[in-house]
C-alpha cells in the first residue's frame, strides 16, 4: 500500500535543494522524481517550487549530465514548471534550459528525445516563449527536420512552434515557400495528434493570407479541403472543433470560398454541437462560434435559424460553467446580437438579460468586459431601447459601477455599452443622472487615456442627445463650460469632433439651450470658432458649423454671435474659413455651412440684411452662386433655400 | 457493417413494392450473407484493435506472430498502461499516479479533472483504510487547492470528505465511493486517457460494430421477417417466426 505514513507531503525545503546539489546521481534522479510527482497536476506546488528557486538547480543537472535517466527526469520537471503557469516559463528560460533542451531532440535515445520534445512544446504553448524566426532560411529548414521526425512528440513540437511564432504574412510566407504546408497536408494523414497539430497550423498560415489560400484552393486540391470537411464529423471533439478553426480561417481571410449555405450551416451546427464539450474544446467552441459569425450578418441569421440563441441560452443555464466557457457564451450573444433585430428579440425574451446583468459584477474582468460587449450589441436597436429594457436601475446601477473598475479595458467596454443604453427617448433619462453616471462620465471625459476619454465622451454626447432641458442643466452643471472649451481644443483631433458633437446636441431643440455657449463669456462658442480657423479634420469642421448653425437657428444676439465666429476680424471679411468650407471636397461640410447660412439669412429677422452684406463681402454669396449646380443632390437644394431668401434682400439669383 | 448497410440497401428496394412484411427464409437470407465479401485482414484488424485496447497484451503478441496483424501502437506501451489499470484497481493509487508521469508527464498535467478523480481515489483509499489523519491533512493540501480552481470538484471533494463523518459507512449516503466501482471507474478513466495520449482510439472498434449490428436489426424489424442474431456470444441466425 503506497498510503504509508511516509507518503504525508513533504513540505517544498532547503533539504530537497540539497538533494538536487550533492554530487550523487542517485540522489538526484530521486529527487528530480519526487519534484515531478509532486508539481505534475498541482499549479500551487508548482508556484512554491518555483519560488524556493528550485528552476535553476534543475536546469543545472541537465546541462551537466550525460546520463539518459537523469536527462529525461530533469527535461520532465522542467516541462512541467512551465505546463500553464508564465512564471514557470520564465523561471526556465532565465535559468538558461531552453537551448540544452533543444539539444536533447538530436540525442540517440529516443526517450530522451521525447521528453525534450513534450518540455519544449509546453514552454512554446506560453506567449513567453522565444519567438522562431521563420525569415532566417536555416530556422524553417529546422522546423521541416522537426516535421519530418518519425518521433511524435517532434512533429507535434514543429507544429506548436509555427501555432506560436507564425504571424505576420511575411513569416507565412517564408513557411509556405519552404515547403512547410505541403509537410503539414501529409501529416492530416498521420496519428490523431499529428492530425489535430497539423490542422491548427495549417490555420496558422492560412490566417489573413489570401495568397496562399488561393493556392491551396486550386483546382486538383479539393481532395485536401474536402477531407478537412469530413473532419467535422470527426469522433474527436478537438479535431472537429480544429477543422472548424481552419475553414473558418479560410472562409474569413477569402469569403469568395465557401459561398454554398450546406458548409456553412455544417460549420453553425458542427460549433453549436461542440458547446456539449466539458474540456476545453467546449470552453473554446463559443469563441470559435464568434470568429465564424462576427460582422457577418449573413451567418448572424443561419446561426439564428439553427437555434443559436436557445442554445447557448440552455448551456448557460447550467451550473458551473467555467469562467472561460461564460465568456465565450457572452461574447458569442454580443455577435449574434450585433446586427439582427430578430436575435435581440429572441434574446430579450428569454431574458438572458438576468444572466449579463449577474455577469457584470462578476469577479473576473474578461467576463464583465463581455458582458458590456453583450449589452452593447443588445442596446444597438431603437425599439429595445425605446421599450425601456435598459435604463432602469438592475442594468444602470452595477454599470455605472464599473466606470470605477481597476481595469481599464472593463472601464471601456461599460462606456460602450452606456453609450448605446442613454440613447432613449423617455424621462428615463433621470435614473442615469440620478444614480451619479453623469459625474463618473465627467470624470472620465478628463481620463489621461485617450480610448476612455474619447468613449467617456461619446457616452455624453449621447446622452445629450434630443434630451430635455432639464436633464441638459443637470449635465451642463456637471460638464461646466470650461471643461467642454477644454475638450474642444483638446490635442487629439477626435476628441475635438465629439466634443463639439457634444455641443451640437447640447443646443439642439430649444432656444433657451443656445445659452450654454454663451455661459462664461462664451467660452464654448469662442473656442469653436477659434478651433475651425484651423481644423485638422473635415469632421470637425462638420460639427463645428453645425453647432454654428444650432446657434444663429436663436434669436437675434445668438445669430451675431456667430457671424462674430465667423468674422473674427469685425469688418476685416478676407479670408474666412466659411468659403474655404464652401470649396471644400467633403460635402458633409458643405451642406453644414449651408444651413448655418440659411438660418443667419432668413429674410424675417430684423438684422437679416447687415448679414447679407457682410456675407457678400466676405465673397460667400458669390461662392454659394456659384454651387447652384453642386453635385451633391441636397447641398444644390440648400444652395436653392439660401439663394431664395437672398431675393428678399435684393439680391437674386442674377449673376 | 458493410454486411448489414448492403442488405438493408437492397433489402429497402424490394420493400419499396411491397406494402406488407416481408419474409426472408433462412436460404434467402445466407445466400445474401455469402454475397458480402470480407477480407481476413480487416478480421485480424479488428481482433488486433480490440486486444490492444483492452490490454491483452500476452494474447497481442501471440496474434500478430500467427496472424501477421501488425498492431497500432508498441506493444510495451500496452505492458505500462496495464500496470497503471491495475495499481488503480488494487487501491495503489500513488504508485499509478507516478506510472503515468513515468509514461508522460502530460498526461495529468494537462487533465485536471482526470488528475483530481486520481487524488480523490487516493483520498477513498486513505479512508477506506482508516488513516483519518492522513485524509484530512491529504484533503486539505492536496485537493482542497483544486476544489478552489473548480466549483464541480469541491462538490466531489464534499462528497468524498463525507465518508469521514460516518461511523459506520454502510449507511452512509456517499458508500458508493467506497464501492470497488469506483476504482472501476477511475481505472477506466485513466486508461482512456493513457490510450488518447499514444494517439489511440479509447474504445475498441469490435463492440461499435456489434452496437451497429443491433440497431440494424432493429431497423430491420419493422421491414421484415429474417434469420435474426439474437445472442451476440454464439451469433446464432434464429429463425424469424412465421
Amino acid at each position: 500500500m503506497p498510503t504509508s505514513a511516509s507518503s504525508a507531503i513533504p513540505k517544498p525545503s532547503s533539504d530537497l535543494i540539497a538533494r538536487l546539489t550533492v554530487a550523487d546521481a542517485a540522489v538526484n534522479l530521486k529527487a528530480l522524481r519526487d519534484i515531478k510527482n509532486q508539481i505534475i497536476g498541482n499549479r500551487t506546488k508548482k508556484l512554491s517550487f518555483i519560488k524556493l528557486g528550485v528552476v535553476p538547480h534543475v536546469a543545472a543537472i541537465l546541462s551537466s549530465t550525460s546520463d539518459p535517466n537523469i536527462l529525461v527526469q530533469s527535461a520532465a520537471v522542467l516541462g512541467s514548471f512551465t505546463c500553464g503557469v508564465d512564471a514557470g516559463v520564465s523561471a526556465v528560460l532565465d535559468a538558461g534550459a531552453f537551448p540544452r533542451l533543444l539539444r536533447l531532440l538530436a540525442h540517440p535515445d529516443p526517450k530522451v528525445v521525447d521528453a525534450g520534445a513534450r518540455s519544449l512544446r509546453m514552454i512554446y504553448q506560453s506567449k513567453l516563449a522565444p519567438k522562431h524566426d521563420f525569415l532566417q532560411q536555416e530556422n524553417t529548414k529546422f522546423l521541416l527536420s522537426l516535421l519530418n521526425s518519425q518521433n511524435e512528440n517532434v512533429t507535434g513540437l514543429g507544429a506548436s512552434i509555427i501555432v506560436h511564432s507564425c504571424e505576420t504574412i511575411a513569416e507565412q510566407k517564408a513557411l509556405h515557400d519552404g515547403g512547410v504546408l505541403e509537410k503539414l497536408i501529409d501529416l492530416l494523414d498521420g496519428s490523431l495528434s499529428q492530425r489535430d497539430a497539423s490542422l491548427e497550423s495549417i490555420a496558422t498560415i492560412f490566417k489573413n493570407n489570401v495568397e496562399a489560400i488561393a493556392r491551396f484552393m486550386q483546382p486538383g486540391r479539393e481532395d485536401c479541403l474536402n477531407y478537412i470537411i469530413e473532419l467535422l464529423k470527426d469522433r474527436n471533439p478537438k479535431t472537429r472543433l480544429l477543422a472548424c478553426v481552419c475553414l473558418i480561417v479560410i472562409r474569413n481571410s477569402s469569403p469568395c470560398y465557401f459561398q454554398d449555405i450546406g458548409i456553412k450551416m455544417k460549420l453553425i451546427h458542427s460549433l453549436l454541437e461542440l458547446l456539449d464539450s466539458p474540456d476545453q474544446v467546449g470552453d473554446e467552441a463559443p469563441f470559435v462560434f464568434s470568429t465564424l459569425i462576427a460582422e457577418k450578418e449573413e451567418l448572424q441569421k443561419l446561426a439564428f435559424e439553427a437555434n443559436a440563441i436557445d442554445k447557448l441560452y440552455n448551456h448557460l443555464q447550467k451550473d458551473q460553467l467555467s469562467p472561460r466557457r461564460f465568456q465565450g457564451m457572452l461574447l458569442a450573444f454580443s455577435h449574434l446580437c450585433s446586427k439582427l433585430e430578430s436575435c435581440r428579440s429572441r434574446f430579450l425574451s428569454l431574458q438572458v438579460m438576468n444572466i449579463v446583468i449577474d455577469a457584470i459584477k462578476h469577479e473576473s474582468s474578461d467576463i464583465r468586459i463581455a458582458a458590456c460587449t453583450c449589452l452593447r450589441s443588445v442596446s444597438r436597436s431603437i425599439k429595445n431601447l425605446s421599450a425601456g429594457y435598459f435604463m432602469n436601475e438592475a442594468v444602470v446601477l452595477p454599470i455605472v459601477r464599473l466606470l470605477h473598475d481597476p481595469c481599464n479595458d472593463v472601464q471601456l467596454a461599460a462606456l460602450g455599452a452606456i453609450s448605446n443604453i442613454v440613447v432613449e427617448f423617455s424621462t428615463k433619462r433621470s435614473i442615469f443622472i440620478g444614480c451619479g453616471g453623469v459625474k463618473e462620465l465627467v470624470r472620465l471625459s478628463k481620463s489621461m487615456d485617450l480610448e476612455i476619454r474619447l468613449n467617456a465622451l461619446w457616452a455624453l454626447r449621447n446622452l445629450m442627445f434630443l434630451t430635455n432641458i432639464m436633464c441638459k442643466e443637470a449635465i451642463f452643471m456637471e460638464l461646466t463650460a470650461s471643461l467642454l472649451a477644454s475638450l474642444v481644443c483638446d490635442p487629439e483631433p477626435s476628441i475635438q469632433e465629439h466634443a463639439m458633437a457634444l455641443v451640437r446636441n447640447l443646443i439642439d431643440g430649444c432656444e433657451d439651450s443656445i445659452e450654454y455657449v454663451f455661459a462664461e463669456d462664451a467660452i464654448v462658442l469662442n473656442t469653436i470658432g477659434q478651433q475651425l480657423q484651423n481644423i485638422s479634420t473635415d469632421e470637425i469642421g462638420v460639427q463645428g458649423m453645425y453647432v454654428l448653425c444650432n446657434v444663429a437657428s436663436g434669436n437675434e444676439f445668438h445669430k451675431e454671435g456667430v457671424m462674430k465666429q465667423l468674422f473674427p476680424r469685425g469688418d476685416d471679411v478676407t479670408r474666412s474659413f466659411v468659403v474655404k468650407f464652401l470649396q471644400s471636397d467633403n460635402s458633409q461640410l458643405r451642406i453644414a455651412v449651408i444651413w448655418a447660412i440659411i438660418n443667419l439669412t432668413l429674410p424675417s429677422s430684423p438684422r437679416a440684411l447687415d448679414r447679407v452684406t457682410k456675407l457678400r463681402n466676405a465673397g460667400i454669396v458669390s461662392q454659394i452662386k456659384n454651387m447652384v449646380n453642386d453635385p451633391c443632390l441636397d447641398v444644390k437644394l440648400r444652395v436653392r433655400t439660401v439663394l431664395g431668401q437672398l431675393i428678399a434682400f435684393g439680391d437674386g439669383i442674377t449673376l | 457493417m458493410s454486411l448489414f448497410w448492403i442488405v438493408i440497401r437492397q433489402f429497402a428496394e424490394n420493400e419499396a413494392m411491397a406494402t406488407s412484411k416481408k419474409v426472408i427464409t433462412r436460404e434467402e437470407w445466407e445466400k445474401k450473407l455469402n454475397d458480402v465479401k470480407i477480407r481476413k485482414e480487416d478480421m485480424n484488424k479488428l481482433v488486433m484493435n480490440f486486444l490492444v485496447t483492452e490490454g491483452y497484451v500476452d494474447a497481442a503478441e501471440k496474434f500478430r506472430m500467427e496472424s501477421g496483424a501488425e498492431p497500432e501502437i508498441d506493444l510495451a506501451t500496452i505492458t505500462d498502461r496495464m500496470a497503471v489499470k491495475k495499481a488503480v484497481q488494487c487501491g495503489n493509487v500513488e504508485d499509478a499516479i507516478e506510472k503515468v508521469n513515468d509514461l508522460n508527464p502530460e498526461i495529468l498535467d494537462t487533465n485536471p479533472q482526470l488528475f483530481f478523480h486520481l487524488q480523490q481515489q487516493r483520498l477513498i483509499e486513505l479512508i477506506r483504510n482508516g488513516k483519518v489523519e492522513e485524509a484530512l491533512e491529504f484533503a486539505q493540501e492536496e485537493l482542497a487547492p483544486r476544489g478552489e480552481e473548480n466549483q464541480s470538484f469541491l462538490e466531489e471533494l464534499e462528497r468524498t470528505v463525507a465518508l469521514l463523518a460516518f461511523e459506520d459507512v454502510s449507511n452512509c449516503p456517499v458508500r458508493d465511493l467506497l464501492d470497488i466501482s469506483q476504482r472501476l471507474k477511475t481505472a477506466s478513466e485513466v486508461n482512456a486517457a493513457i490510450l488518447t495520449s499514444q494517439s489511440h482510439e479509447k474504445d475498441p472498434k469490435l463492440p461499435s460494430l456489434l452496437k451497429m449490428l443491433m440497431w440494424a436489426q432493429d431497423q430491420l424489424d419493422e421491414k421484415a421477417a429474417y434469420p435474426r442474431i439474437n445472442d451476440l456470444s454464439t451469433a446464432m441466425l434464429e429463425d424469424p417466426p412465421v
